[in-house]
């Protein structure tokens, strides 16, 4: 009780303090829940890296100067505001401070300087970072900007596909300074990829894959069973993908290919031809090296190699075939990029007779052209399969124009999350999109069972290239002020018989016009009106020579007539002219520029021998320049020698920076070139000593 | 009984931040730029494109151009000549030409053709090349 009692008046005494120290940790703990937020900011570790940037700029710094601006630098969030592209604010440079600052070359990440490109270090202004980058360019704090702790929110595009970043507003087929883009953009079109998928833009692609109706009379059904189990362990240079087809599959699609009928103009000339009597091989042999066939095919792997492999020719498809195909191919496959010749009766015999001779599978079987005697059942299953498998999205009848689209469309890739992608059994990949796409172009079928995608047996830079073309298509396309267009040009084709003459020739095969045809030969047509003079390019027509040996792709003999070849000459130099290339160079210039003499000392002392031969002597780079004055319109040699890359951007004959008056004294000295009885070789051996 | 408990919170804090900004930068002064793979992919091309016809593939100075030219071209493999020239040096003979540097016109200027990038990509691809 005592005790009770003591404690009591203690316990009064005490009373307040219980009361006191409440306030007391009420406070402390009110001014602790206070500082939290200013704490989360000071502690926010972009202000230590801000921090950290300014000691580096310090002690990197080579001036007084320098380093005081690097001392005031305030720490504070930067950021790049876009308002006219989608209104983006990129903060990346919060912490990537070193990005435009050429101290930072070779510094830590995240300080690094940016690496020089078209746009950096001078457009950091107007395309902001996640344009190119991708990620989050609100956040603030790595894991965030980086997008790698949502699973909804984009993440930054990894290094090895940086360049799908460029493609987002460059939307042409080639894009300057991305080689990786443009090498996957046009793989993209090569492998066909657009026949079954649909992609903004390529709507009207039509695969160039031939036509099966004419199979049964074209090959044997054992040649047709090593093909369908793998075109490319057949031809090397095979477009088609591999199905991965059973043995099972392999029969019955067999049986339906041969049981289409063939249609009559094309069966009676294939019969036909096959009664024909045997030609000259050895005569074939020398038309085919003239009508230089591997410009497209190959031989042994030499050649082009945009078409078939020739080397087993004879063993792949019958005589009857071969010849009626040579005669008219456009009757075969109206989209194919061969030319018709025009090869006599007898030319035709020849070369097949070469083929039969020389360019068959020696190890083949004789029966490997045995036609296949069809069973209806196995057809009728082989129908279903070829719908089901999706031929027909390639192997268009001739008839029609109309494609399904097999395959899922592949717009926005760019712009798609990795949880919208089915991973399937693939539990080793890591969840991203370009992953998911390397592993898809890889082994389609790998994700789970009864998918339909073939292989394509593309190496890894090849996928690289691919999954980079696919991951420039955004959702959405960028705003039009950033689209980036291929520069317009004159793209006509002539109609008439013209018109039927280039698609005869199949000119845009080889020769771009604008920005269409093919890139296999160096020459575009664009502006070959202003270049060329007309009697040279009749000559040309009717008998092309190699004008610059170190091509393997020449143009070929295509045996057309003098009637023709003066048509498209005209219209040549009629159409694809340039209008700022005046005829005659020399108008309005003193005479003095007229001097050949001082030009030809000018072609000595630039050094254009160790490029083109004149006379004997000479390299073998560019073009041989004896007959100049035969072949080129002196406006276009002065155009040319003023800037030669106008004429195409990858030319590689240097820009000398000449003046006008250098650059007409050397056309005047060229202009000399073939039209002296002897062309003199310039005097060698003058320039200067190593 | 408050003001020693804030003043702890202060000191802990300006401590703390004190700490982390004494962290050492990593002495990077001395670091060699590392050429990016971006810019070794446009050297590489533009070397393939505009050098290899004469100084060869791998820079060993067969190109098959390289037997019609008196000086031959160079090899640029060669390690002497490695050390010998700085970045700028090459540069400068790519921009301006043999002739520009008192050697072969066969050397042509290439500063009207490529871009500053171009060219500072392309020497970054020369600095890789091992010749023959």
């Amino acid at each position: 009780m005592g005790v009770a009692m003591g404690e009591r008046p203690a316990g009064m005494t005490e009373e307040p303090m219980p009361l006191r120290r409440l306030f007391a940790a009420s406070s402390l703990l009110f001014l602790l829940v206070l500082a939290v937020s200013p704490a989360k900011n000071a502690l926010r570790p972009y202000r230590f890296l801000q921090r950290q940037f300014r000691d580096l700029g310090m002690s990197r710094a080579t001036s007084l100067k320098a380093a005081e601006a690097y001392a005031n630098q305030p720490v504070a969030i930067r950021q790049i505001w876009l308002r006219d592209f989608d209104n983006r604010v990129d903060r990346c440079t919060t912490c990537h401070l070193g990005v435009a600052d050429p101290v930072m070359i070779g510094a830590p990440e995240p300080f690094r300087t940016h690496p020089k490109t078209a746009h950096t270090p001078d457009d950091f202004d107007r395309i902001g970072c996640t344009s190119c980058h991708g990620g989050q360019g609100l956040a603030t704090s790595k894991e965030d900007a980086h997008g790698l702790s949502k699973e909804d929110a984009a993440p930054m595009t990894p290094a090895a596909f940086i360049q799908s970043g460029c493609g987002r507003c460059h939307v042409s087929r080639s894009v300057p300074d991305a080689p990786t883009l443009s090498a996957g953009r046009a793989l993209v079109e090569r492998a066909g990829c657009y026949a079954c998928h649909s992609v903004r833009g390529h709507e009207s692609y039509r695969s160039e894959a031939p036509p099966l109706d004419t199979v049964s009379l074209k090959t044997g059904g054992m040649w047709l069973r090593g093909w369908l189990e793998n075109p490319k362990a057949v031809d090397p240079n095979a477009t088609m993908p591999n199905f991965h087809l059973s043995a099972d599959d392999i029969r019955a699609l067999s049986h339906y290919l041969f049981s289409q009928p063939v249609p009559d103009g094309l069966a009676r000339s294939i019969e036909a031809a096959s009664r024909e009597p045997a030609g000259d091989p050895a005569a074939g042999k020398r038309i085919f090296s003239e009508s230089r066939c591997i410009t497209c095919h190959t031989l042994d792997g030499k050649g082009n190699g945009s078409g078939p492999e020739l080397s087993k020719i004879a063993s792949a498809a019958t005589r009857g075939w071969l010849i009626a195909f040579l005669r008219d191919p456009h009757a075969f496959n109206p989209r194919t990029r061969m030319p018709r010749y025009n090869f006599s009766e007898s030319d035709v015999r020849d070369i097949v007779a070469y083929f039969e001779e020389e360019l068959r599978d020696f190890e083949a079987p004789e029966e490997i052209l045995q036609p296949l005697r069809v069973n209806q059942t196995l057809a009728e299953k082989g129908a279903i399969l070829f719908r089901n498998a999706g031929c027909g999205s390639c192997h268009v009848s001739g008839s029609t124009n109309e494609v399904e689209k097999f395959g899922p469309d592949l717009d926005g890739f760019g712009d798609r999350r990795a949880a919208s992608l089915d991973f399937g059994r693939r539990h080793d990949l890591p969840r991203t999109v370009p992953s998911w796409l390397v592993a898809k172009i890889e082994s389609p079928r790998s994700f789970a069972d009864g998918l339909k995608m073939p292989s394509y047996g593309f190496d890894e830079e090849q996928k690289r290239a691919i999954v980079t073309a696919l991951l420039s298509n955004g959702a959405q396309p960028v705003p039009e002020k950033y689209r980036h267009h291929a520069p317009e040009t004159v793209a006509m084709i002539p109609g008439g018989r013209v018109g039927e003459l280039f698609s005869r020739y199949r000119c845009l095969s080889c020769h771009q016009v604008g920005n269409r045809g093919d890139d296999i030969s160096t020459a575009p047509l664009t502006f070959e009106g202003s270049k060329v003079r007309r009697e040279w390019l009749i000559e040309y027509l009717l008998l092309p020579y190699t004008l610059r040996p170190i091509l393997p792709e020449r143009m070929p003999i295509l045996k057309m007539s003098r009637d023709e070849a003066t048509l498209l000459a005209d219209a040549i130099k009629t159409f694809y002219v340039d209008p700022a290339i005046a005829a005659d160079p020399f108008v309005g210039r003193p005479a003095s520029d007229r001097d050949p003499a001082e030009g030809e000392r000018l072609y000595t002392t630039l050094g254009c021998r160790g490029c083109h031969i004149i006379g004997a002597s000479g390299g073998y780079v560019g073009p041989p320049l004896t007959d100049t004055s035969k072949r080129l319109e002196p406006g276009w040699i002065f155009h040319f020698l003023k800037n030669p890359q106008v004429w195409r951007a990858d030319l590689r004959c240097p820009n000398y920076g000449l003046t006008d008056t250098d650059a007409l004294r050397l056309t005047a000295y060229l202009e000399t070139l073939g039209s002296q009885a002897a062309a003199k070789p310039p005097s060698a051996g003058k320039e200067s000593p190593r | 009984m408050r003001r020693p408990g804030v003043l702890l919170l202060m000191v802990a804090l300006v401590a703390f931040a004190a700490c982390r900004r004494s962290l050492p930068a990593k002495p990077a002064g001395a670091a060699l730029p590392s050429p990016s793979a971006y810019d070794l992919e446009i050297g590489r091309n533009v070397y393939l494109a505009y050098c290899a016809t004469c100084h060869g593939e791998k820079g060993a100075g067969d190109g098959f151009n390289a037997f019609n030219l008196d000086p031959h071209p160079r090899d640029l493999g060669d390690p002497e000549f490695q050390k010998k020239k700085s970045d700028a040096d090459l540069a400068d003979v790519i921009r301006r030409g043999g002739a520009g540097v008192g050697l072969s016109s066969l050397m042509p200027p290439w500063g009207h053709t490529l871009n500053d990038r171009q060219i500072e990509d392309v020497v970054l691809y020369i600095r890789g090349l091992k010749g023959s």
